[in-house]
């Protein structure tokens, strides 16, 4: 659930990265499917090409991999915002010791 | 074209190209060394002040490193097509290694002023444990990886001495290369390789490696495009199905399909372990500490956009023509060496008719030399800053004046130098499987963790450690299991139902993280509003 005060590119990111794990979800259960059922235990008899790749390397593989290249477009200047990152505080000590600091103070 | 592979000649092209690429890589770390004195040491020196350009980032960010460079030719090479199913989870590389915690880890490290992914764990759940855990997880892991590479940058070095018989590149599958590596030219070019690139490391920091590892990213698709012209249309001039056949002909039927050729009798590529290849790059990908540290260190969001285009781009034309590159390899030159050696072949059997052939030879060869510097480099400062800012600034010296730290941080990289030559005089072997298991293992410890630091207000502290700590040990005992339960060879996991460990690991990773946090106290509010919630000013800005 999302925090009414949260920052909005934490809400953004968040969204954005549970729509890059659907992608990879997605391409992963296709291509290997894909592959498996095409592409295991044949016969070379039965092979027909597609450019220098075989039937099944075509369409498991070449294919949506060409998709993820075009998809990557519309998903980086589309899908996904700008947002400012902030300032960097100084970082010559490390950040938690501050922070305990603060803490036990 | 010549039709002969017996008389093939390395010749001098490849020792010039590579000579000319460390004085390249030298200077470029002389360059970075004036970008990062322009802000303090440790955010210039351990993260490039936090400039890096979509070029950079993309280019250097992911799992690309010298054994994946010069082991896949060699697993196409021996394998044949189903090894494009192998690689095939790279299509979603860009989206996942940059879309996943991108943006997060670039905002944390501001808002905390974290340098290291230890430091970022650390400040996220104001716990020294957590930082130490990460800390310890990152040295261990990378530290074998680093001087597993050594050896590859020293073999390199010999292989491509003028007159050198074998082409190898690397020690898998090589035995002969192996046993022969204990000469002097093996330690030349150990001592060299060291001193090059922790001098370069040294003198430049992060900047100086993520330099040079664009330049060998750059060099590498030059390569590749070069080798690409020169032998596909050649051998496919009858048609393009004619490698494949000539291939097929030359080994069987398996070789274009899966799970693959196979000399062993054991399935290259069965359904599990393609499965778990769709685990181990992208989801790898994202938790590997050198790839977070880069996301630390992005400019803006606009750089992680570009970067998912740019990369999308290069894999694509890095990965499918260097697998119809080795499969017409296959088919010009059935057998007689080792598979290792197919790409320097390539390009020493198809130079000699260029202008310029054999430096043409040399600069593709050139290209895995690169990536090999470029990966050594980067474990370097990786680890050269867990050691000093994780462990020396942390728990030793917490106020240590910048001139102190700096010279901790040239110490331990000297040290790392000395290590890496001292434990490859008496070469280590497994550079490859190295190469899985530290991604399977460094996956499973900060994938889970990661996820929740940058996302789950409710995680905690013991929660993330639970889940480091499981995911590691599940990792470590199945690649324990391999050889004590089966009789495997060193790293050779056990594949419980098939599947690699990476799976195995996330999984109780995953579990223990999302538990152990709920049946724990939740953090600190104030803690996790830092972290999470807009700035104040913007917070009123925004209501207003």
């Amino acid at each position: 659930m999302t925090h009414p005060s949260e920052d909005t590119l934490v809400r953004r990111a968040r969204r954005e990265a549970a729509l890059a794990l659907a992608i990879w979800l997605v391409a992963c259960v296709y291509s290997v499917s894909y592959c498996y059922l095409n592409g295991y235990e044949r016969t070379a008899d039965s092979l027909t090409f597609v450019l220098w790749f075989p039937d099944w390397v075509f369409w498991g593989i070449v294919v949506p991999w060409a998709i993820c290249i075009l998809l990557s477009l519309p998903f980086a200047y589309r899908l996904m915002g700008d947002e400012p990152l902030g300032e960097a505080v100084d970082s010559e000590e490390p950040p938690a010791s501050e922070e305990r600091e603060v803490q036990h103070a | 074209m010549p039709e002969g592979i017996a008389q093939l000649s390395v010749g001098y092209g490849p020792i010039i190209m590579l000579l000319a690429m460390m004085g390249f890589s030298v200077w470029l770390g002389t360059q970075a060394q004036k970008a990062v004195e322009r802000g303090g040491f440790m955010q210039g020196y351990f993260l490039g002040n936090r400039g890096l350009g979509a070029w950079a980032l993309a280019l250097t960010a992911t799992v690309q490193s010298g054994g994946t460079f010069m082991g896949f030719p060699s697993l196409v090479y021996t394998h044949g097509w189903i090894v494009a199913l192998w690689i095939g989870s790279y299509m979603v590389v860009p989206i996942t290694g940059f879309a996943v915690l991108g943006k997060r880890f670039a905002q944390l490290s501001r808002r905390t002023g974290a340098i290291t992914v230890p430091d970022l764990f650390d400040a996220r759940y104001g716990d020294q444990r957590v930082g130490l855990v990460a800390s310890l997880a990152i040295l261990g892991f990378l530290t074998f990886l680093m001087i597993a590479q050594f050896k590859a940058g020293a073999l390199v070095m010999k292989l491509t001495w003028p007159g050198t018989e074998s082409m190898a590149l690397i020690e898998t599958a090589t035995a002969d290369a192996v046993k022969s590596a204990y000469d002097t030219r093996y330690l030349i070019g150990l001592g060299v390789f060291a001193l090059t690139v922790v001098g370069y490391t040294l003198i430049g920091g992060f900047l100086a490696s993520v330099w040079t590892d664009m330049f060998q990213s750059v060099l590498m698709l030059i390569g590749v495009v070069l080798l690409f012209v020169l032998i596909v249309p050649y051998v496919s001039r009858d048609g393009m199905d004619q490698p494949t056949l000539q291939a097929v002909a030359a080994t069987g039927d398996a070789y274009a399909f899966g799970p693959g050729f196979s000399t062993t009798g054991l399935a290259f590529l069965p359904l599990g372990a393609a499965v778990s290849f769709f685990f181990i790059w992208p989801i790898g990908g994202v938790g590997t500490p050198a790839g977070m540290v880069r996301l630390m260190a992005c400019k803006d969001t606009p750089t992680i956009r570009r970067s998912i285009v740019l990369l999308s781009f290069y894999n694509g034309l890095i990965y499918l023509p260097l697998i119809v590159i080795c499969i017409c390899g296959r088919a010009l030159m059935p057998g007689g060496f080792a598979p290792d050696e197919i790409v320097p072949r390539l390009a020493i059997w198809a130079a000699p008719d260029v202008p310029g052939g054999s430096l043409v030879s040399g600069l593709i060869l050139a290209a895995p030399f690169g990536a090999v510097m470029a990966t050594v480099s980067t474990f370097l400062v990786v680890i050269a800053s867990g050691v000093v800012r994780d462990i020396y600034q942390r728990f030793l010296r917490p106020h240590a004046e910048s001139n102190e730290i700096r010279w901790v941080t040239y110490g331990v990289m000297v040290l790392l130098g000395v290590i890496g030559v001292a434990a490859n005089i008496n070469p280590v072997q497994f550079l490859q499987k190295l190469v899985v298991f530290s991604t399977s293992a460094t996956a499973s410890t900060f994938v889970a963790p990661a996820l929740m630091l940058a996302y789950w207000r409710r995680a905690t502290a013991l929660g993330s450690l639970a889940g480091m700590l499981g995911g590691a040990t599940m990792v470590l005992s199945l690649f324990t299991a391999g050889p004590l339960v089966e009789g495997k060879p060193m790293f050779e996991p056990y594949q419980l139902l098939g599947l690699d460990p990476i799976v195995w690991g996330l999984a109780v990773s995953s579990v223990l993280s999302v538990s152990v946090s709920l049946i724990t106290p939740p953090p600190p509010d104030e803690l996790v509003a830092k972290l999470f919630d807009a700035p104040p000013s913007a917070g009123a800005a925004t209501q207003s």
